[in-house]
């Protein structure tokens, strides 16, 4: 019985193909630009979680107590080499890095500006998160050739790698020379002479604007600082419980978990799926209003067949199944529509981006690249999926009560 | 044609509620999404306006783009001479700016510092009313320094407390000088009032060595529209090829871009939203066409043209959309009046974003008729556009066809 139910839902379906496509077609098209926008959002955050944690934090950073208050290097940890040793040993910690930090006033003959140099160990870094993916080297995959992209990640010889936004500001390009000043660890004003090497996007803003980076035994050097000390450990590690154990064991640092660095991507996160969780529940209202529309009146143009069929014999609940049936195949043509050519846009998003080069420097003060990629979650899928097909059973109650409010001989008279 | 749509609309009641409430629905969601963005946006620009960036600036070429002090303006007295014969230039001032390092006993950072005219920069910025301690500056306060509160905090200073400096004066020797902390503001832009520091251009000028010279020269207009011809004005009465007259839009030529991506994004969300709601409306229309094909054949069958049956669907979707635009638009805008008045305010908002520049909790909606025009227009535009369809689906019948539908 059922399956003669599936035929006539199938063959009803198709009755008004005209009707019957819009509908699939409405679907499609607000399914697909809804995952398209997903991914292109949810990807802008991924890539900046992503580059910021490379960049910078880690998934965990220690400093001492009141570093990140008062940024001063009288604040730093002690015995920070054996304190990175230890960690490395612990379960889940995949890599580890030292840095010492500073602020100060960065110059060139003509500009100048504030600045904060970071000493950092190249081969760590490159372990730690590619840094030298960072090299401002490529526009669009195509390899930079203006000043600005002829640089290599370097630090020897008093070498630097300055941030994109900075070298903007103080007009600066491979080979050019820098005075970095500041306090060192004993109070006195000194100041270093550096040479541009590199210029990296990391779209982290406050690298990209304000960071220079140098060896970290230069920089050692230049602040009379030890060794062995050091201003941040930053850790990259899988294991969620890492960031507790730490806070035990080193109960005398400030130990703080990537999303506790920045509050504001944790809010950027949060506003996203706000963001998401309403866009998805109006485009699924306005389906749902645009399919009971189309089985109701479908309902409508058959009352009088369904109190034929009534009146012979048929039982309601087969009625049911059938209109059921009926709204869920268009739901389900419609999901395969727009899940393919959703991930046609996901795809396309992933692999080539969303190319807006004519804002970069917009994008780039903002923290974004120009190319702006998407992500693909099964999860967008499988949500639409109980959205559509849910949408599509509640379309039907109404019409369904309708049909059962029938009696069937006054329709069977009645003149349609 | 337009009293049979009408009885049409009253007929056909389901379908003409649906459209009339999506109609409503997106007319007012389109209003309010663009005045939300458009008064977020509107308003980072006036309050960077506000703080420091003048409405226009007057630089000598090349000071931007390669910097130095051989790019510094040289006869200031000249330049603002001119200024004066230029109406609907409300205030001018100059400033010299430059970078040097600024230490209290334990600490150093680095500053820009700026010497400015007091008096007249009360008129230009908001520095003087983002006073937080202490005095703002006046013409014979000397070696002040009105400092930033971040500036201050990283310091570790005081008012009444002494600060040394150390930079390049304009002829390019070294200058070094003691100031003494007087005042300091908060303005809510992160790195501004980490960074700045302003001093009286008079005891500045002794110690840079720039009497008569300036950074720039910075200008406030009468009204903020007039900014384009005000600043062609200036181009013409200055008539030096070496000087440059910008306005905001070029100053701040970064963050307008960055609006404008900002403004992409939105258009892109509001777009899944409008589109959808344009299929709904065409497929209820489509319904309700299909329904009255018999209608449309018997029509066509005793003389009504494709013109005809063409304004009848204009009409029937013209009325619903009026009706329901004229009942969203008063009260999106009345939306949008109310929050430009009393902006939403959402705590920590300005704290979280301050990397951004956002320097306000506030988020005011911008109250603008040519915008609410315009959207108003696009509903239109989308509602005419849902008959064109059912349009092309009614002739597709000849009209013995139609009129024997079932």
């Amino acid at each position: 019985m059922y399956k003669l139910i599936l035929k006539m839902a199938w063959k009803n379906t198709f009755t008004r193909p005209a009707r019957t496509l819009l509908v699939i077609t409405m679907i499609a098209v607000s399914m697909s630009m809804m995952l398209a926008i997903q991914g292109l959002y949810d990807g802008m955050v991924k890539n900046m979680i992503d580059k910021n944690k490379r960049s910078d934090s880690g998934d965990i950073s220690l400093y001492a107590k009141d570093y990140r208050v008062q940024k001063d290097i009288k604040y730093i940890i002690k015995n920070a080499v054996k304190i990175k040793e230890d960690i490395e040993k612990l379960d889940g910690v995949k890599a580890v890095v030292l840095r010492l930090n500073a602020d100060g006033l960065l110059s060139t003959a003509r500009k100048s500006s504030f600045a904060s140099v970071h000493g950092i160990d190249l081969q760590e870094e490159e372990k730690f998160g590619s840094f030298s993916e960072f090299l401002k080297d490529k526009v669009n995959g195509k390899a930079r050739e203006d000043a600005l992209g002829l640089g290599k990640m370097s630090l020897a010889k008093r070498g630097a790698v300055i941030g994109i936004e900075l070298a903007k500001t103080l007009k600066v390009r491979i080979g050019s020379k820098l005075i970095f000043s500041t306090q060192d660890s004993f109070g006195e004003i000194k100041s270093i002479a550096l040479k541009v090497r590199g210029i990296v996007q990391t779209t982290n803003i406050l690298l990209d604007s304000n960071a220079i980076f140098v060896d970290i035994t230069l920089l050692h050097n230049f602040l009379g600082t030890s060794p062995l000390d050091a201003t941040q450990i930053a850790i990259m590690s899988e294991n969620e419980k890492l960031v507790n154990v730490l806070k035990s064991k080193y109960s005398n640092l400030d130990v703080k978990s990537f999303l506790e660095l920045q509050p504001m991507i944790k809010q950027i996160q949060a506003m996203m799926v706000i963001f998401n969780s309403i866009t998805f529940f109006i485009v699924m209202s306005v389906v749902f209003i645009g399919i009971f529309g189309v089985v109701y009146v479908s309902v409508l143009d058959r009352i009088r067949e369904f109190g034929i069929v009534l009146g012979i014999g048929m039982q309601y609940k087969y009625i049911r199944a059938q209109i059921f049936l009926e709204s869920i195949i268009v739901g389900l043509i419609g999901y395969l529509g727009g899940a393919v050519l959703g991930i046609i846009f996901l795809v396309y998003l992933r692999d080539y981006g969303l190319d807006l080069s004519s804002f970069s420097d917009a994008l780039e003060m903002w923290g974004y690249e120009a190319v702006i990629t998407g992500t693909i979650k099964i999860s967008y899928f499988t949500t639409t999926f109980g959205a559509i097909i849910t949408a599509s059973v509640l379309s039907v109650l109404i019409p369904l009560r309708k049909i059962k409010k029938i009696n069937p001989i006054d329709v069977i008279k009645a003149q349609i | 044609m337009f009293s049979f749509a009408l009885k049409n609309i009253l007929f056909y009641k389901g379908r003409s509620i649906t459209t009339f409430i999506l109609t409503l629905v997106s007319a007012m969601l389109f209003i309010v999404y663009v005045a939300l963005m458009d008064g977020s946006h509107n308003s980072m620009l006036q309050n960077a306006l506000k703080v420091y960036t003048g409405a226009i600036e007057i630089y000598h070429k090349d000071y931007r783009d390669v910097g130095g002090n051989e790019y510094l303006i040289r006869d200031v007295k000249t330049i603002t001479d001119k200024l004066l014969h230029v109406k609907d230039v409300e205030a001018f001032s100059t400033r010299y700016e430059t970078y040097g390092l600024l230490s209290s006993k334990e600490h150093s950072a680095a500053s820009m510092i700026a010497g400015i005219e007091p008096q007249k920069e009360k008129l230009l910025s908001s520095i003087a009313q983002t006073l937080k301690e202490g005095e703002f500056l006046d013409e014979n306060s000397g070696n002040c320094l009105y400092m930033g509160s971040g500036l201050v905090k990283k310091l570790k200073l005081h008012v009444g407390d002494e600060v040394s400096f150390i930079g390049g004066a304009s002829d390019d020797s070294f200058a070094a000088d003691i100031f003494r902390v007087c005042g300091t503001f908060k303005t809510g832009s992160f790195e501004f009032d980490s960074s700045a520091s302003f001093i009286n251009r008079k005891y500045f000028d002794e110690l840079m060595y720039a009497k008569n010279m300036a950074s720039y020269i910075t200008i406030k207009v009468k009204n903020l529209d007039d900014v384009d011809r005000v600043n062609s004005e200036i181009m013409k009465v200055l008539d030096d090829e070496n000087l440059e007259s910008l306005t905001w839009k070029t100053l701040m030529k970064t963050m307008v871009k960055a609006m404008e991506v900002d403004s992409v994004f939105g258009y892109i969300s509001l777009s899944l939203f409008l589109v959808v709601i344009f299929f709904v409306i065409m497929i209820y229309g489509f319904i309700n066409v299909s329904s009255r094909l018999k209608e449309f054949g018997v029509l066509k069958c005793i003389g009504l043209s494709r013109a005809n049956i063409f304004s009848l669907l204009f009409y029937e979707i013209f009325i619903l959309s009026s009706a329901a635009i004229v009942l969203a638009t008063p009260i999106a805008g009345y939306i949008c009046y109310y929050y430009s008045i009393n902006p939403i305010v959402i705590e920590g908002l300005a704290e979280m974003y301050k990397d951004y520049g956002i320097v306000s909790n506030e988020m005011p909606f911008n109250f603008d008729m040519y915008t609410i025009v315009w959207n108003i227009g696009v509903i239109y535009m989308l509602n005419f556009l849902s008959i064109l369809y059912p349009y092309m689906y009614i002739n597709s019948f000849e009209p013995i066809e139609a009129s024997r539908h079932v």
